[in-house]
């Protein structure tokens, strides 16, 4: 299988950007999974890449660099990933969540970021077919929507037209270390790859992989689930979420929604998504559940009635799939985009739980910054690795 | 899996009843591989070989034995052996960029030409990596069991035993017809996915939609993991099928939401 530069492990989101911008760099890269391109949460997950869900400071600074990388991208790729900036909505049921919708927004405004409140009455006017009781909400212009899968298959056939070689159906069976302890090869059921790098971007799996050089990656499955409608009518123009949806994705937000017991329990947050496909995605739930996929019922309900809530006119629409993946949860909510110390040429780019999408061109253009040794676009020392060793620091919170 | 299950020995089972030549064999030139399990009357192989490198001997029913210093690789065996199971490895590099060379016998139309971009398939008919046809030999004596020699990376000239005509990129007569018609997916589209790398039925799904639509794969699924066997030359086991994801039938979100299922 002969010997690269640079070997990235993982063909989802994360791996092919990766893969992407260090051929760009000149580097001579192999790309290994053990399944299909795309086979795992990328293809398993919803599709967009906002600011508006992100805490202020470098989680928003990353998302804002990567969906203006992604505009480059869509330009100058020849494989349509589908990339539509239709601005994203954040919709308030209370008052007291407009309030604090009202107070993160100042906060990103503040930093510089296009984001501000509508009201009701101009809400309705962007989304006809939203509840007609919202109090309004936050207005993002920039975020965006693709498809997750079609975004690994362009970075894979761009990279391609580089150089990239790309081994997939291809199981790891050991990672060899030279004496000082720094990468020497893959072995693989395909062969050997002599390789001084490897960059570990296998998401919920990377811990498979981290064990394969003795270290342990604190990343969990966190199951994720969304609906499909039939193809249908247009009935929203841009991604709409509800305010609700940071409550589920940070539990260090004390907010409580009013709610039915069952949306509590399967902590559903409405989102709704109007693909290039025609039809409706109709999101989420997230829970820890191993790597169990399957579909939960229960869970499905709760995501039907709690869109019911936002998009009334859902009732009379037919759902025809339902689906689940996993997302790579990081329990600081920040992903682990660094080096691995004690181990020379092992990096690691994994644990964006439900940004992997989102965070994938900026991931990828650090990442081959960070291997080629130059200084990263900014400051990313909150993502490394020996984070973990280190006494936690005091909660941040959002607003 | 051992070759009770399969019809064919594995690499590991080839090593344990040492039917493959050592490395120290290998560098020095090309060199039969007697794959044969079949302890039945048979022994043209022993007849063939103008070297005396085959052994049978008595009883008939022997399985052959290769005297691999004797043996040099001419691959007249391979022709005569009427279970096919005769293969000539090259591994030394000698005459090429490092390459490996795998003869095998080839029964099938239309024979390749010298020069022809091929894939090299293993002992389980599974396309394993790129090959480059050397030399097609079918002469009146070998009676009608050309022998192909293919070019192959030298790691996988223990593992090729065949190949397969790359799938030409020219349209097919039938690349216009609707196989998924929810998604209004064409053959055509499914070939080119695979093409693109898809294996499997999910991995078609992903690239083409096929299987996304209102019956949800019901209507072409079959005809999907059909489309894959024929293109890869796999079994239905490998090309598996899509996941099961509930609901059943459609359902509008507002019976769901009641959870009003009949």
């Amino acid at each position: 299988m002969n010997s690269y530069d640079v070997t990235v492990i993982g063909a989802g989101a994360i791996g092919t950007s990766v893969a992407y911008h260090l051929v760009e760099k000149g580097f001579s890269v192999a790309l290994l999974d053990h399944g299909d391109i795309a086979h795992g949460s990328s293809s398993h997950c919803d599709a967009v890449a906002l600011i508006c869900d992100k805490k202020p400071g470098l989680d928003t600074q990353m998302g804002a660099a990567s969906i203006a990388h992604y505009v480059e991208l869509s330009k100058i790729f020849s494989y349509d990933f589908e990339f539509d900036q239709k601005g994203c909505l954040y919709v308030c049921e209370t008052e007291s969540e407009y309030e604090v919708a009202r107070k993160y927004a100042q906060t990103q405004a503040a930093d510089g970021y296009d984001m501000n409140m509508i009201d009701a009455k101009q809400l309705q006017d962007m989304e006809p077919f939203l509840a007609k009781d919202l109090m309004g909400g936050i207005w993002t212009p920039g975020d965006a929507a693709m498809s997750p899968y079609k975004v690994c298959f362009a970075f894979t056939q761009e990279a391609r037209k580089k150089g990239l070689k790309v081994f997939t159906y291809c199981t790891i069976q050991e990672i060899r270390l030279d004496e000082k302890n720094a990468v020497q090869a893959i072995v693989t059921d395909k062969g050997t790859i002599q390789t001084k790098k490897i960059v570990n971007c296998a998401g919920a799996w990377a811990p498979d992989i981290g064990k394969l050089v003795g270290i342990d990656i604190p990343i969990q499955p966190r199951k994720g689930m969304n609906l499909i409608s039939e193809k249908t009518e247009r009935i929203s123009w841009h991604k709409i979420l509800e305010f609700g949806y940071m409550l589920s994705k940070f539990e260090d937000i004390q907010f409580k929604r009013n709610v039915s017991p069952l949306v509590e329990e399967y902590n559903v947050a409405f989102n709704i998504e109007y693909t290039k496909a025609d039809n409706i995605l109709l999101g989420g739930y997230r829970g820890f559940r191993g790597f169990d996929i399957r579909s939960e019922w229960e869970a499905m309900k709760a995501i039907a009635e709690r869109g019911l809530r936002f998009f009334p006119v859902l009732s009379g629409i037919n759902c025809i799939r339902s689906y689940a993946g996993v997302r790579p949860f990081v329990k600081d909510h920040l992903p682990i985009v660094s080096e691995v110390e004690g181990i020379p040429g092992f990096y690691i780019a994994a644990g964006h739980e439900g940004d992997g999408i989102c965070l994938s061109p900026i991931t990828g253009k650090l990442m081959a910054q960070m291997i080629a040794g130059e200084p990263t676009d900014f400051d990313i020392s909150k993502l490394r690795f020996s984070r973990f060793d280190e006494p936690s620091p005091a909660c941040e919170v959002l607003v | 899996m051992a070759i009770e299950d399969t019809g064919y020995l594995s690499i590991n089972e080839l090593k344990c009843r040492q039917k493959l030549p050592g490395e120290a064999r290998y560098e020095k030139g090309p060199v039969a591989v007697i794959e044969c399990v079949q302890e039945i009357p048979c022994n043209p192989c022993e007849a063939a070989c103008p070297k005396n490198a085959i052994l049978i001997g008595e009883p008939i029913t022997n399985l052959p034995v290769l005297d691999e210093d004797a043996c040099i690789g001419c691959g007249i065996c391979i022709a005569k052996c009427s279970g096919l199971a005769i293969f000539v490895v090259d591994k030394s590099g000698k005459d090429s960029t490092g390459k490996g060379k795998v003869s095998f016998p080839y029964e099938f139309y239309p024979l390749p030409q010298k020069g022809d971009k091929v894939k090299g398939v293993n002992r389980s008919g599974e396309i394993v990596c790129d090959a480059v046809v050397t030399s097609v030999i079918n002469p009146k004596s070998y009676d009608h069991t050309p022998v192909i020699t293919i070019e192959v990376p030298v790691e996988w000239a223990d593992e090729v035993r065949n190949m397969k005509a790359a799938p030409s990129n020219e349209p097919e007569s039938d690349d216009d017809m609707i196989v998924c018609r929810c998604e209004e997916v064409t053959l055509g589209e499914i070939r080119q996915a695979i093409r693109e790398g898809a294996r499997d039925v999910t991995g078609v799904k992903r690239r083409v939609r096929a299987g996304m639509g209102l019956c949800q794969g019901r209507t072409c699924e079959k005809m999907v993991q059909q489309i894959l066997c024929q293109e890869l030359g796999l079994s239905p086991d490998q090309v598996g099928k899509s996941s099961a994801r509930p609901p059943v039938r459609p359902i509008t979100f507002g019976r769901l939401a009641k959870g009003e299922v009949e």
